[in-house]
């Protein structure tokens, strides 16, 4: 008999997520399995346009469940020299999903040879997290300035946006707002607008348990962009006062075992590292 | 608070709503105890949260029970202040019948009944008993929310309880050390290793921070210290 | 929350269940007050500007009045992600369309492409769209696209949440043949009623009218907003 070759799902699979194990989880949870849970970064994240940008910034705190996973993690993250956009939800999802983002506004960069725009960003985001139904948790804050000027945006996990001149997100976004409504002017100066994020994100920092440690900030403007990682420390660690180093020796030694790795030099090279063509 | 609440069935928008309601909730708190020769230490943080936010950042979750017994207790806090209130209540009466003060071991006794007696319908509490025993000896009794419970050399309950309690074992009770002298613990080392492992905690347990406040019990009564931990 | 997402709750639960913030599962709802008039030569819509995720006002200054065409808009209601995926897709057919056939578009093509979807979709869509504008083969015309993708015509129509408070008013009040004053008038004190009277309509008041013209965009803010009985 001629032998038919029926492609199987993962012949298929051309890209993407992949949903071939569903079934079988569902079963599995059915019989009681507990599933792995995600990084969720319980997290407070803030923008506000000033009179010459936008100010972004964020806490640094990652949590999984009630246990703090990363006590500095980045929730910045890059799309283009001119545009960032700080993220919320599972950490997984917005970090791949401004990745892609990223790297779709470079092709476009280098395809039309011009700056890409906050509106381009904006859309490319909402157009991917509406496919998505919600299910990709990423709760974004999308700043930047382009030849149209200062923009900046509220991303939901659903595909709805909005466009306004002060947005918060996150767990903290309540007390993160708060902190806006009572003090937000239109065309502040650069200090006073880094100044009120700074506050924002410290009152989610304090009050919100998903939200802790440091305040990272991004300030971007029509010609520069910086990045100030660690802005503020809001909260300085305890000082210990014991000494808890072991002796050498302390720890037991169960077995010993010596191996002899036979190996022959054929050659040595040290090479450097290549940039890529981008230009 | 105990909350009532519409939840929609997340599989379908045509399933019919379910209301529940939940005698519980879980406002975090940590405890921790450590009994020496002649003394005992207790301390518990002082934050009170539920959820993502914070009640208060000024509860203390260790009760002066009488004069060489304190109680550590936190969980469900409605169940806590129910709890004391009720051991409060019995020790009282138990003075005004025998004419004593209850003993560290008694009052551990009648705590496990206590807890037993409300086997089907359980206070939501992680309890730690620590004081002086009859022979003036430091002594730390810990208990399930239903009533078991043993006399040990230390303790941690509560939230950061899974973190606190590995570093005590290595650090009090030597585990997982080689060759090395077990020496009894002073009462300032103790003091200070609270205040090292609360510090440790507060960095990781997101219910656990903004203070600590140490009772630290001997023959000639209970000291209180307070110390402050991180805020968020 | 002291709540379970299923069955009792039991001491030593993990308390990510009852942790999860709601911004993440809740979706973000227009729960909202829309209106649209038709008058001679023209459109009148309004709407309030309120955007709720649960009690949370996720943004209180909302433009609910999306431009389709230079002479379409649409009154969007219900899920914000679904309404604003359907104005941008529909605003993409129509520009097509209008490059193709060097003509604008009509009111009524511009529905029927928004019909085709809230139709095709309507187990999966939550959008309640009124679509208004101007042509020169009709002036000016109104219509709803209610939540199951139906459409039909009206000389005045409202949606959201919100007008249930104020079926009663706008029957009442309204009159064929309204300038296109008397049509602000009349939009502009109906949302007024609907915002004071549902919880999850707020805000301002927007306001536009649509002709021959174009477009000509209010709004009612603060102590503006008309009053009415608030014993």
């Amino acid at each position: 008999m001629a032998a038919v070759a029926i492609p199987t799902a993962t012949d298929l699979q051309i890209g993407g997520f992949n949903f071939e194990n569903c079934r079988r989880n569902v079963v599995l949870k059915e019989k009681g399995l507990k599933e792995p849970t995600a990084y969720k970064t319980g997290t407070t994240i803030v923008g506000l346009i000033y009179k010459d940008g936008v100010v972004l910034a964020a806490d640094t705190r990652a949590t999984e469940d009630t246990v703090v996973a990363d006590k500095n993690c980045e929730k910045i993250h890059y799309i283009s020299s001119n545009i960032y956009c700080c993220g919320a939800g599972t950490a997984a999802d917005t970090e791949m999903t401004t990745q892609m983002i990223s790297s779709q506004l470079e092709l476009h960069r280098l395809n039309t040879d011009r700056k890409p725009r906050v509106c381009t960003a904006n859309r490319l985001l909402k157009q991917m997290l509406f496919r998505y139904h919600g299910y990709i948790s990423a709760a974004l804050v999308l700043g930047g300035v382009d030849s149209t000027g200062p923009h900046l945006y509220s991303v939901y996990p659903h595909g709805s946006t909005d466009k306004l001149p002060y947005v918060t997100m996150g767990s903290g976004s309540l007390a993160a707002m708060s902190v806006f409504e009572d003090g937000f002017k239109p065309d502040m100066e650069k200090q006073e607008a880094m100044q009120l994020a700074r506050n924002a994100i410290v009152a989610g920092i304090f009050n919100d348990l998903g939200s802790g440690s440091n305040v990272d900030v991004c300030v971007i403007t029509k010609d520069k962009t910086e990045y100030l990682r660690t802005f503020d420390e809001a909260n300085l660690k305890g000082q210990r006062q014991g000494n808890y180093r072991y002796k050498r020796g302390t720890t037991g030694v169960l077995k010993t075992q010596v191996k002899k790795f036979d190996y022959e030099v054929v050659g040595t090279k040290v090479k450097g590292e290549e940039k890529m063509e981008t230009a | 608070m105990a909350t009532l609440l519409m939840k929609p069935d997340e599989t379908s928008s045509y399933a019919p709503k379910q209301t529940y309601f939940s005698p519980y909730s879980f406002n975090g708190g940590t405890v921790l105890a450590i009994a020496g020769d002649d003394f005992s230490v207790i301390a518990s943080d002082t934050r009170l949260s539920e959820g993502f936010s914070i009640h208060s950042r000024d509860v203390e979750k260790t009760y002066k029970l009488t004069g060489t017994t304190v109680l550590g207790s936190c969980g469900f806090h409605g169940d806590v202040l129910t709890l004391t209130k009720m051991i409060e209540a019995r020790l009282k009466t138990y003075k005004q019948h025998h004419q004593k003060t209850m003993s560290t071991s008694a009052i551990a006794a009648m705590l496990s009944t206590m807890l037993y007696y409300r086997r089907f319908f359980p206070f939501y509490t992680y309890n730690i008993v620590a004081g002086l025993d009859d022979e003036g000896k430091g002594c730390v009794f810990s208990f399930d929310p239903v009533g078991s419970y043993e006399r040990e050399a230390y303790r941690a309950g509560g939230s950061a309880s899974s973190m606190l309690q590995p570093l005590l074992d290595n650090q009090i009770g030597f585990k997982n050390q080689q060759g090395v002298e077990k020496v009894g613990l002073s009462q300032e080392k103790a003091v200070a290793l609270v205040k090292d492992v609360f510090i440790s905690a507060a960095e990781r347990d997101i219910y656990t921070g903004d203070a600590i406040v140490i009772q630290l019990v001997t023959k000639d009564g209970i000291k209180s210290e307070r110390f402050q931990l991180r805020r968020d | 929350m002291a709540t379970m997402t299923s069955g009792i709750s039991r001491p030593g639960i993990s308390a990510a269940e009852f942790m999860k913030p709601d911004w993440l599962t809740a979706e973000h709802e227009t729960g909202t007050s829309i209106i649209a008039v038709e008058f001679d030569g023209g459109v009148v819509i309004g709407a309030d500007s309120r955007t709720t995720t649960g009690s949370y006002i996720a943004n209180r200054v909302t433009d609910k009045l999306t431009k389709v065409t230079d002479y379409i808009y649409c009154c969007r209601s219900g899920s914000a992600a679904d309404t604003q995926a359907v104005a941008d897709i529909v605003n993409y057919h129509l520009s097509f369309y209008k490059m193709e056939m060097n003509d604008e578009p009509t009111v009524k093509t511009a529905a029927n492409v928004f019909r085709e979807l809230c139709y095709n979709y309507r187990d999966s869509l939550s959008a309640g769209i009124i679509v208004a504008g101007w042509d020169k083969h009709n002036g000016g015309q109104v219509y709803a696209i209610p939540l199951g993708g139906m459409i039909s015509r009206q000389p005045f129509t409202t949606g959201g949440s919100g007008s249930t408070y104020i079926y009663g008013y706008v029957d009442s009040n309204f009159k064929t043949g309204m300038t296109k004053e008397e049509c602000l008038k009349f939009t502009g004190e109906a949302l007024a009623l609907a915002m004071a009277r549902d919880g999850s309509s707020g805000g301002i008041i927007r306001l536009a009218t649509v002709t021959k013209e174009g477009v000509e965009r209010y709004t009612i803010t603060g102590n503006d907003i008309p009053k009415f009985y608030e014993g």
